[in-house]
């Protein structure tokens, strides 16, 4: 009798188990946010995308967070998701559309936005304790004006306005190429990054980081 | 017989007993009034929802006025990376619906009040509905304007209840036009916990000064943030009018004689001290939220209170003032307020004969709201070190001993770490070398858990009128009144007559950051002049946005005349993580999808 209970309560946990556990999703979504065919440089934990899925009792958004490289992944179920653009969130031209974006298996999808400011050739010089940086920068578009380029430097390879440890702002004349100096601290090496802020946007675009040695 | 069957509830009260009976209606008002948010406040309740009782004390550890030094569990509040959008949320219908359903029984049933308590009790509730207008419109930007119970009517279309949102101008517009209805009406003359006649024009005086300043700083914003239907964002237009206004409102108050500014205890920092916390004879507060011992009380003071002196064996330093704050106070001669910590050259320390010596000569407030190295409270000395700087002669330098614990005595058989601390890493310990003094319990055991503390929050008090006035009065170009409202408040603080002579935004915004600390204004004072994004910029080299501490160390250095003398370490807090980093997003609190989700007539605010 005593076995006849184990065996079934064995019986019970064990059918329990089927009917309460899922599978876990396994389906890749990934991307990066371009302009032009080209990854645009973000604050990694700065611009959000959102994927929303209708057609379930939960209706709430499944946010994706940007990194720095404008790359973007999500695991997701397979099925029908809209892609969305937070307004105002990101350095580009707001657009409400939205994407959509069918997930079965590894699936692609890359976001062109239109942003105000693009960065396109950065470099960075350094010597002695002295470092410079050329940077050209083109408007794409004249919604809004320029608020400043600035230069930052980081000890670890990830670089933006919130993640690094010395910075200097100028607002630039921006037709011809802009130089931004900059005294090192002393520490063995650096990464350093240019942002690009645009007035009443929160998120700047920035070129690659780069180490300097 | 028939009759027999028609029994009274027993359990139940009717609407006609309760809005008949004068004291039933007092009952119904002492929970409205309980349930006035505010983001800050003395106790511990966090329903931002329906109900709305918001009213979380440590929040004022989460911006640059504070930081936390309380029980571990909460360090968050100083590894905040960023803001949520959905920070200081509030959406507490289930209160304005409570509010418009008393205002409506009241005119229904109240048939045997008489004619002036019904004015006066409609008044209360319609004060008590703009009072949390106010508190939506300063978090949400423009919300839905309810002003009578909403009643589904089981057609099946529910499109009659679903309000747009209005404007952000229509909110405070609505709020000046109630106060101005019914501040004839509330009586509750003298009363600090009940609102008359000035509680309602104090409310008005800071929500016309908000209104003001998001109309005219909004649009100075390189691109203002603003929806097309108005729900967020004021046109600079406007501004006038609103400071107008709420000079209008603040002038009334000064100008009755009905409050006074508090001058009862000659010592200046003491003086201060009790103009907030000392409710005998106090004819400065105008409306407050009160506590009373032995039954309506709060834990404040034992989470709160300097460690050396608690009274309680856990508990005490959670909120601990930031060196940020302490340099706001200017010294009495006017100049800036930060410490003399180095030699010019910055080559060596300056050294101080005693260790509250490099706080001498600052505005008396310091003294009234912090407690720093050398002061006494409760009668009590505290001991606030954080160890030692022994000379290294081989090194020609300092060796930097701290003590492993609190309470330690170095070698030499004298203090090395104080019982208050400063330490770096021991929770409920302070780690910035500052602790709170406004708003603590100076009474004897109500540190402890089982007395307890009942200061009251203040809500309005007139000091704070005399800041609006002048901030009004500056921005309508009336410098001579503005700048002898703000020289009058600073003679209190133990400045010379006419120690302003020259007034800057700067002057009148550093005054309200020293005035009011932790009375529930930083957060909201840089959103509405548009600067907290410039000011809390995320930046781990800024000066602001990172929480700094103060170390006093006492010197060991025989044979030399520095031997024995403290000298001082600024640093940034090591408790403290990341820095302060409020986004364009944050200006309006992001609404809740669920509400988002019933009402499609409600769009989301900028950024979200």
């Amino acid at each position: 009798m005593r076995y006849l209970i184990i065996a079934s309560l064995l019986l019970i946990i064990s059918a329990g188990c089927k009917k309460d556990n899922f599978e876990k999703p396994a389906s890749t979504l990934s991307g990066h946010v371009v302009y032009d065919k080209n990854a645009l440089g973000l604050r990694s934990n700065g611009v959000q995308v959102e994927l929303w899925q209708h057609g379930y009792a939960l209706f709430s958004k499944i946010p994706v967070y940007v990194g720095q490289d404008g790359a973007f992944s999500a695991i997701l179920f397979d099925g029908d998701y809209k892609l969305v653009l937070r307004q105002g969130n990101g350095p580009w031209l707001d657009n409400a559309d939205s994407i959509d974006v069918k997930v079965s298996g590894a699936t692609n999808v890359d976001i062109t936005v239109k942003p105000y400011f693009i960065i396109t050739n950065a470099t960075f010089a350094k010597s002695g304790t002295q470092l410079t940086a050329s940077v050209s920068v083109q408007q794409i578009n004249n919604n809004l004006p320029l608020e400043a380029v600035s230069l930052y430097i980081g000890n670890t390879n990830i670089v933006d306005q919130v993640n690094s440890i010395k910075s200097v702002s100028v607002t630039p004349d921006i037709s011809q190429n802009v130089n931004i100096q900059m005294t090192l601290p002393a520490d063995a090496a650096y990464f350093a990054r240019i942002g690009v802020k645009t007035a009443g946007v929160a998120e700047q675009v920035y070129s690659q980081v780069q180490e300097v040695k | 017989m028939k009759d027999w069957l028609d029994r009274e509830p027993r359990t139940i009260l009717s609407d006609q007993q309760v809005w008949n009976d004068p004291k039933q209606i007092v009952a119904l008002l002492a929970n409205f009034y309980d349930r006035l948010p505010a983001e800050s406040g003395l106790v511990d309740v966090n329903d931002n929802n329906a109900d709305g009782r918001l009213f979380q004390w440590r929040d004022m550890a989460n911006f640059d006025d504070a930081m936390w030094s309380g029980q571990s569990n909460e360090d968050g509040r100083n590894n905040i990376t960023s803001y949520n959008y959905n920070s200081w949320y509030l959406w507490n219908y289930t209160f304005i619906r409570d509010l418009n359903l008393a205002l409506e029984n009241i005119a229904t049933y109240g048939v045997n009040l008489t004619d002036d308590q019904k004015k006066q009790y409609s008044a209360e509730l319609r004060f008590l509905r703009a009072f949390n207008y106010f508190e939506l419109v300063k978090r949400m930007g423009g919300v839905p304007l309810i002003t009578s119970q909403l009643i589904y009517d089981y057609s099946g279309n529910v499109a009659n209840l679903q309000q747009p949102r209005a404007k952000e101008s229509e909110v405070y517009d609505f709020i000046g036009s109630e106060v101005d209805a019914i501040k004839n009406d509330l009586g509750n003359d003298g009363s600090v916990s009940r609102a008359n006649k000035y509680t309602a024009l104090a409310l008005k005086s800071r929500a016309m000064l908000y209104a003001a300043s998001i109309a005219k700083y909004n649009s100075l914003m390189a691109a203002p943030i603003s929806t097309p239907g108005g729900e967020v964002g004021i046109p600079a237009s406007m501004a006038n009018n609103y400071y107008q206004q709420s000079l209008a409102a603040s002038q009334e108050i000064i100008n009755s004689g009905a409050y006074t500014l508090y001058r009862n205890n000659p010592d200046d920092g003491e003086n201060f001290f009790e103009a907030v916390t000392k409710k005998a004879s106090n004819k400065e507060v105008i409306f407050v939220k009160d506590y009373l011992l032995p039954t309506r009380k709060h834990v404040f003071s034992y989470d709160n209170i300097a460690r050396g002196i608690r009274e309680d064996n856990l508990g005490s330093s959670s909120v601990t003032p930031s060196l940020n704050l302490v340099e706001s106070y200017e010294y009495l001669d006017g100049s800036s307020g930060a410490l003399k910590i180095r030699t010019a050259d910055n080559s060596d320390f300056i050294y101080y004969d005693h260790v509250q010596d490099i706080f001498a000569n600052k505005d008396a407030r310091l003294y009234g709201t912090i407690i720093y190295p050398g002061t006494t409270f409760k009668g009590l000395q505290l001991s606030i070190q954080a160890g030692v700087m022994v000379w290294n002669d081989t090194r020609n330098a300092y060796d930097v001993v701290e003590g492993s614990d609190l309470g330690t005595t170095y070698a030499d058989g004298k203090l090395l770490t104080g019982t208050s601390g400063p330490h770096r890493s021991i929770q409920e310990v302070s780690n910035t070398g500052f602790y709170l003094k406004k708003f603590i319990d100076p009474n004897d055991k109500t540190s402890t858990r089982g007395v307890q503390s009942d200061v009251w929050w203040v809500w309005f008090r007139l000091g704070e009128i005399y800041l609006n006035a002048t901030e009004a009065a500056f921005e309508l170009g009336q410098t001579g009144p503005a700048l002898n409202y703000i020289n009058t408040l600073r003679e209190r603080a133990g400045f010379p007559a006419n120690s302003v002579t020259v007034l800057t935004n700067e002057r009148i915004r550093n005054e309200r950051r020293v005035e009011l600390a932790f009375e529930d204004h930083r957060l909201w004072d840089l959103k509405r002049w548009r600067i907290a994004d410039k000011v809390w910029n995320g930046s781990s080299s800024s000066a602001d946005a990172m929480i700094y501490a103060l170390y006093p160390y006492r010197v060991i250095r025989s044979g030399n005349a520095h031997d024995g003398k403290y000298v001082f370490v600024k640093m940034v807090a090591p408790r403290f993580r990341a820095p302060r980093f409020f986004q364009l997003g944050n200006y309006y609190t992001a609404i809740d999808q669920s509400v988002l989700n019933n009402n499609p007539k409600i769009i989301k605010n900028p950024f979200h």
